[in-house]
Order: C-alpha cells, then sequence, then structure tokens
C-alpha cells in the first residue's frame, strides 16, 4: 500500500480510537458518579428547582401515596388475572367476563385519579410555573399513552421491583 | 618502536580494505541530508498531509483535541442519559406501567 495512505488510515484509526475512549469513558464515569448520589426523588429536585422545604413536603407526599399506589395495584393485578381466566377458557365473551372487564376498567380509572390526585398535590407544593410544568409533563408520560395503541395490560403490577 | 607500529598499522589497514562505494554515493547522501532537513515537497496533497500528520507537534495537539472534545461530549451525554433514568425511575414509582 502508498505509504501516505497508510500514514493516513493509521492516524484516523488511531484518532477515532482516542476519541471514543475519552467519549465513553466520562460518559459511563459521569452516569456512575451521578446515579450514586441520586435518590427516587432526585428528578424532580434537579428538574424542577426545588429547595429543600419543597423537597422534604413533595418526599412526605410521595411517601403517603406508595402505599396506596401499591395496595390499587395489586387489586389491578388480581382483577387482571380473573378477567384473563375467565376469557381464556371460552371463545365468546360472556356475561361474566364482561362484568369483570368492567370492574377492571373501573379499578384503573379509580387508580388513574388518585394518582392524578397525587400529581395535583405534589405540583402545589412546588413554585407556580414549576408545578405547572410538572403537571404537564406527568400527564404526558401517564396520560399521553392511554390511546388505544397504549402499552398492553398484563399481569404485572410494576411494583415489584420497586418495593 | 615507531616503526615496527608504522609498519604493523600499514597491514593492519591493508588486511582490511574497505568495499568500494557505489558511483556518486557522497552526492547521494548529500541529496537524501537536504530533503530531509528541507521543507516538504507538495508532490502531493496526500504526501503532504501524511508528513504534517508525523510532526509531533501536530500529532500531541490533535490527541489532546479530541481526548477534551471527547469527554466534553461525554460528560454531556452521560448527564443526560443520568436525567432520562431519574425520571424514569420517578415515572415509575408513581405511575406503574399497568397505569400507562
Amino acid at each position: 500500500m502508498n505509504r501516505p495512505v497508510f500514514i493516513l488510515l493509521g492516524a484516523l484509526a488511531v484518532a477515532a480510537a482516542v476519541f471514543a475512549g475519552s467519549y465513553f469513558t466520562s460518559q459511563r464515569v459521569c452516569v456512575m458518579t451521578m446515579s450514586r448520589s441520586a435518590d427516587d426523588l432526585s428528578w424532580l429536585r434537579d428538574e424542577f428547582h426545588l429547595g429543600a422545604a419543597e423537597m422534604a413536603r413533595i418526599r412526605q407526599l410521595h411517601e403517603g401515596y406508595q402505599p396506596q399506589c401499591a395496595k390499587m395495584c395489586a387489586l389491578i393485578a388480581a382483577k387482571n388475572s380473573e378477567v384473563q381466566a375467565i376469557l381464556g377458557h371460552g371463545t365468546n365473551l360472556t356475561a361474566a367476563g364482561q362484568r369483570k372487564l368492567t370492574e377492571l376498567g373501573e379499578l384503573r380509572a379509580q387508580c388513574q385519579a388518585q394518582m392524578l390526585q397525587h400529581f395535583i398535590a405534589v405540583s402545589q407544593t412546588m413554585p407556580p410555573e414549576e408545578g405547572k410544568r410538572y403537571l404537564a409533563e406527568m400527564m404526558r408520560v401517564t396520560l399521553g399513552s392511554l390511546e388505544p395503541t397504549g402499552q398492553p395490560m398484563s399481569g404485572d403490577t410494576g411494583h415489584e421491583q420497586l418495593h | 618502536m615507531n616503526s615496527i607500529d608504522a609498519k604493523l598499522s600499514a597491514l593492519l589497514r591493508e588486511s582490511r580494505r574497505s568495499p568500494s562505494l557505489p558511483p556518486r554515493f557522497q552526492e547521494n547522501v548529500w541529496r537524501r541530508i537536504e530533503a530531509a532537513e528541507g521543507p516538504v515537497k507538495s508532490g502531493s496533497w496526500l504526501e503532504a498531509l501524511a508528513a504534517l500528520i508525523l510532526r509531533p507537534r501536530f500529532a500531541f495537539a490533535t490527541v489532546t483535541a479530541l481526548v477534551l472534545v471527547g469527554a466534553l461530549l461525554g460528560t454531556y451525554q452521560g448527564a443526560q442519559t443520568t436525567r432520562q433514568n431519574e425520571q424514569a425511575r420517578y415515572v415509575a414509582l408513581v405511575a406503574p406501567a399497568p397505569l400507562r
């Protein structure tokens, strides 16, 4: 191979390796360092610029909401299993199956209402502008996917790894 | 004593004759020395670039710049990733998957 071409290719390979090494190392170090000091509510504090007093109040609200949320999710998971047990037997929708589906929908609606209530309470703890932004963001990430193409229900309560 | 040394030296020189040099050896040596010391002749842009890359000062500056830019971009990307992970962690706690 031509000597200058060989030198250029070698230099490009070395440059790519140096850049990639530096990039991935600093990225990993940054993620590790920042994750180590993070707790469940770190995102709220950083994203909405909250002070210690606001965080203390939000932490209290959060700790009060968690058991209620876990209880509702367990009820939904149980009802979901009942629906699957009834629908799994036949090829048509029976009256019992329809009733279970309605109950499941009601449970989900109750749980969502409770969740929204919590979001509103948290947003009221923040400065008005940040509270509005928080509420809008939480609506977007939680209710934004309630359209028919939303995530399928499963037996998973979503709390197994959290509690 | 001196005459013996002189004879011995002559004999030694005779016994180790250096091989004859190729034609225009000295001229070629000087040409190569001048080419190495003189400015890079741009026979082609590729050769000029290769010569530039091989200069230690240029190589050191390039590596330093790459390390700095890589570290800055990596740190920025790491901060973004951490923020996304923290948001996902919070959302998973307050709005478990069956509700979304």
